[in-house]
């Protein structure tokens, strides 16, 4: 094996593992996901945008450019930081299953800091079943699975599905696109229902 | 012109508790319209299911408020009724892959529910109110089959509650 392919491998392992460090951190998560949305930031930003101590977000910013999934763009002061693209796919030793690690699911870890449904469906499935729950809530909107048969494949409660589907929804909306599906209100007959009267 | 409302499990998960603005704008646009949102059995039983990590939806504090109900169970001596369970349950199977068997019964039971007022006559126009796109897109598809095209809508409950708050603010 020539050097620059054993060098290569390296690089998918330390991704690998930074990976990991986010999904492991939920603050981590949410920051490198503000990042990832935002093109570029400043520590200024992350400190107002993510109500952050100064001390706190240099720190998280720091680790993650050293673990390389966060980039300097631009050295000068204020330094600007973006977020690298992350997109790890993870493969069974058998071959038939895969799963790839997007920006979607470090995005949806991160909001566990903001959103109790989420919170609590880490805290009794894990971020692997966090992860499974995402899968699902793209399915759902796409029109190809419903909560209930997520709720037996997975034996839990429709409405315990339910939540957790609907926690998800601003992340999967945010992360892929949609064909707008059913009526909105203004496609139903019915009387004046939005007049004062 | 007799219209039925029937609202499914997302709805009433997407409202929120009864002091959000998302519940207190679906709740004014049932008064106003004089609308009784009507949940199958299976969709009240999953709505009030026990379970000590969630916070049970609001749909209890609608029926005492007046403006959700429940539906008397699903007559399945009607073969329409049957038929456009069937039909849903196969929709949603397809859909996903798999066989309709294992397709959860509640998913068809709206549809079904719907069949059974427009085959009687009770009412002439019915809403569909979910949160699962197979689920709605398939009463939407089987009742057309019964000649019903022009009397279901399937609204999707987020767009619809989301259209309600922005009118109001």
């Amino acid at each position: 094996m020539s050097r620059t392919s054993n060098r290569a491998d390296g690089d998918i392992v330390r991704d690998f593992l930074s990976i990991a460090d986010l999904l492991e951190e939920p603050q981590l998560a949410q920051l490198y996901a503000y990042l990832a949305q935002e093109g570029e930031a400043t520590v200024q930003d992350v400190i107002e945008d993510l109500d952050l101590a100064q001390g706190t977000a240099y720190s998280y910013v720091n680790r993650l450019v050293d673990t390389g999934v966060v980039e300097v763009t631009q050295d000068e002061q204020p330094r600007q930081y973006a977020a690298r693209a992350i997109d790890l796919t993870v493969t069974t030793t058998a071959g038939d299953r895969e799963y790839t690690i997007t920006p979607a699911l470090i995005d949806a870890v991160g909001r566990r800091e903001t959103n109790s449904d989420i919170d609590t469906y880490i805290d009794r499935h894990g971020v692997a079943g966090l992860a499974t729950a995402l899968t699902y809530a793209v399915a759902r909107e796409r029109g190809e699975v419903t909560h209930r048969l997520m709720a037996e494949d997975l034996e839990i409660s429709p409405l315990a599905a339910e939540m957790i589907l609907q926690a998800l929804r601003p992340v999967v909306h945010e992360h892929y696109d949609f064909e707008e599906a059913g009526a909105g209100l203004g496609e139903l007959d019915i009387g004046n229902g939005t007049d004062d009267t | 012109m007799s219209q039925l409302h029937i609202a499914d499990t997302g709805l009433f998960v997407a409202m929120g508790q009864p002091s959000n603005s998302r519940y207190q704008a679906v709740r004014q646009f049932a008064r106003r319209n004089d609308i009784t949102f009507v949940l199958p059995e299976r969709v009240y039983e999953e709505l009030t299911v026990d379970d000590l990590d969630i916070e049970a939806p609001p749909v209890d504090d609608a029926i005492d408020e007046g403006w959700a109900t429940v539906a008397a169970p699903l007559e399945f001596s009607e073969p329409i009724v049957s038929r456009a369970m069937d039909g849903v349950q196969r929709y949603i199977a397809n859909a996903d892959e798999r066989p309709a068997d294992e397709v959860e019964r509640a998913d068809a039971a709206l549809a079904a529910l719907a069949a059974q007022h427009l085959s009687a006559g009770m009412v002439t126009e019915v809403y569909i109110y979910t949160t699962d796109i197979a689920a709605g897109e398939g009463a939407e598809t089987v009742l057309a089959s019964e000649g019903y095209g022009d009397s279901v809508t399937f609204v999707n409950g987020f767009r619809f509650i989301e259209d309600l708050v922005s009118n109001r603010s």
